[in-house]
């Protein structure tokens, strides 16, 4: 894998795009700093269950720790869920049951909880004082789960987050098996060049990587440094290194040397319309990065921009799918992809989230 | 008749934890509960890894073709071929869906509401997941246990005049079966995908014989108490001949 990162501020030579209007937003706001902040001294953060058991506590003391997250967590009762549609008790629960998984070596401590007064060790992978802490900071401070154990379960994959990478979702697992549809009987898109714009922890490129021929490759751009050594990291424990290269940059930008080549483009893109970001769910609202989630006043900034870029850098044949806030943008995406950019693109559709909403956009480079 | 119209049954799913392996019925159109946890009227279930719904009567569904009136199956529902399909051939006759997300989703959202429900098209059956953490890992947890229900719920045709027991069935039965060829290999048990071929090869046969395990241990070149064992060695395989001689009037197994 190679980490290059190529100049991200550069907003001379946009001629590839022609949607003139958006231009002043191609660049995000904190596109000036990246470049002093780079690599060598981001060290991604370890995931708990990654971690060494070099902690310990007695089962008495586990136990008391347990049963306070456990009243903590009933407390809120739907609290959050009346305030931003946050979670409840029960999801809550499942979550301690999860920080429990990943923070106890022995998973046979689990059926000792509720028995006896057995005062042997139990090896843990954080101390007893930073459990506390950390289902403190869940509960108060609404720090979103998936930071707080520093990992994500996506797919068949357990990705490291940390805060300033975005988590990524379960909606956007079926950008991955739409993808392997396609791929599955053109060899041309298996075992060709990929890109995931803003691809955060690195889960589509991973995910994608895996499902290529020996000879597909993905390149995985973003623009936030952390997020790109969590995505290093990420590649690096799947070993796929010499299937994903990471390059630091605005969506196309540090993609200029493969421009007509790509056998396909993936993307998650900001989307959420910007009055939308402070009503968001606290978990996402205070805590993920806003670079990751607001897409401008509609939405739908960089899904253009992607789309005008889409157009010059697919290969002929080439697959795109993206992902949106739902049915709206969707809509109003594919006839921007019919009508403006017309004779373009080839069998654009619109398919539905596992909840029914219609969430990603697909087509083919004529 | 009145009964069937009213009754939905479907076993429904439990969030809290450590309760997530257990059966719980939910009368949804019987009464107008006032929360959501007293949907659920716990049965007395032993912890079984696997969860069903069943939308449809209080009999059993199509596709469940034991009679009580005759012994012989009148249609072949191809269980045996359901089962033979590759995970991606089952889910296209499948639809899944999940716990509704309320609100736009996608990046808005941290819920982790990854629970999968899966409906096999063809028979109506259907499996959910819930407590894994990922979405896939669910609908893969929710294809397996899906495989089960079609185990145990839809039957083969079996003919009793000429019957030897097929070889998925062999590989299940203890080694002192008398009609198990010795090249047959180890027992195989219930944490075995395999397990589930011989299981709905075994129901298949006890159906035939309307319950009777005494029968059906015949067939298998076994003693009647061997064979009780090997049924009751499984919770599901229990489960499902218990209902089927409750429905015969005879004693559960125990």
């Amino acid at each position: 894998m190679r980490l290059s990162f190529t100049s991200a501020c550069c907003p001379s030579n946009f001629s590839i795009f022609t949607k003139p209007s958006l231009c002043t937003n191609l660049h995000r706001t904190v596109c000036s700093s990246s470049l002093s902040s780079l690599p060598t001294s981001l060290k991604p953060q370890v995931p708990l269950f990654l971690r060494p058991p070099v902690h310990s506590a007695t089962v008495p003391d586990l136990r008391n720790w347990h049963d306070w997250a456990k009243n903590l967590a009933s407390s809120v009762g739907t609290r959050f869920q009346d305030s931003d549609n946050g979670p409840d008790s029960s999801l809550l629960s499942r979550e301690l049951k999860w920080l429990m998984e990943d923070a106890i070596e022995d998973h046979s401590v689990f059926s000792q909880l509720g028995i006896g007064n057995n005062q042997t060790n139990v090896r843990l992978k954080a101390g007893i004082e930073e459990l506390y802490n950390l289902w403190k900071q869940r509960i108060e401070e609404r720090r979103p789960f998936q930071y707080v154990v520093g990992c994500e379960h996506w797919r068949d994959l357990v990705l490291s987050v940390q805060e300033g990478v975005l988590i990524p979702r379960p909606e956007t697992e079926h950008i991955v098996d739409l993808v392997a549809d396609v791929v599955s009987d053109d060899e041309g898109l298996r075992e060709g060049l990929w890109a995931d714009l803003g691809t955060g922890s690195g889960a589509l490129a991973i995910a994608i990587g895996r499902i290529l021929g020996s000879c597909g490759t993905v390149i995985a751009t973003d623009l936030s440094p952390i997020a790109l050594s969590a995505a290093a990291f990420n590649v690096r424990r799947y070993g796929l290194q010499d299937a994903i290269e990471l390059r630091q940059g605005s969506w196309f930008e540090p993609l200029k040397d493969v421009e007509g080549k790509l056998a396909g483009i993936v993307s998650n893109p900001p989307y959420i319309p910007s009055d939308n970001i402070p009503g968001l769910q606290a978990e996402v609202g205070r805590h993920e990065p806003r670079l990751a989630l607001d897409g401008g006043l509609s939405g739908m900034d960089y899904l253009f921009h992607i789309c005008n870029g889409a157009a010059s850098m697919l290969k002929p044949g080439g697959f795109f799918i993206f992902e949106t806030n739902g049915e709206q943008q969707c809509k109003c995406l594919v006839k921007y992809l019919g009508n403006d950019m017309r004779g373009s693109f080839r069998s654009l559709d619109i398919v539905s989230d596992f909840a029914g909403i219609q969430r990603f956009v697909t087509g083919f480079r004529q | 008749m009145a009964s069937q119209s009213v009754w939905k049954w479907c076993v429904g799913m439990r969030m809290s934890l450590g309760h997530s392996s257990s059966y719980y019925y939910n009368s949804s159109r019987c009464s107008s509960p006032s929360s959501p946890s007293s949907l659920f009227l716990k049965a007395s279930r032993p912890a079984s890894p696997l969860r069903i719904t069943r939308r449809g009567t209080m009999r059993w569904r199509q596709g469940y073709t034991y009679t009580t009136t005759s012994n012989k199956v009148v249609e072949n529902w191809k269980g045996k071929e359901y089962l033979e399909l590759t995970d991606q051939e089952l889910m296209k006759q499948c639809e899944m869906d999940t716990f509704k997300a309320s609100g736009p989703g996608g990046q808005h959202r941290n819920k982790r509401e990854s629970a999968v429900r899966i409906k096999h098209l063809p028979t109506g059956l259907i499996a959910q997941a819930v407590e894994d953490r990922s979405q896939h890992m669910n609908r893969a947890s929710a294809l397996a246990r899906l495989r089960t229900v079609l185990a145990l719920r839809v039957r083969n045709n079996v003919d009793l005049e000429d019957y030897s027991p097929p070889p998925e069935l062999l590989r299940i039965l203890p080694l002192k079966s008398t009609v198990r060829p010795s090249d047959t290999g180890p027992q195989i048990g219930h944490n075995n995908p395999k397990f589930r071929f011989g299981l709905q090869a075994l129901l298949d046969l006890i159906f035939a014989v309307e319950g009777s395990v005494s029968e059906a241990a015949k067939f298998l070149g076994l003693s009647t108490g061997a064979l009780s064992r090997l049924i009751l060695s499984d919770d599901s395989l229990r489960k499902t001949v218990n209902e089927l001689r409750a429905s015969k009037g005879m004693k559960p197994l125990k």
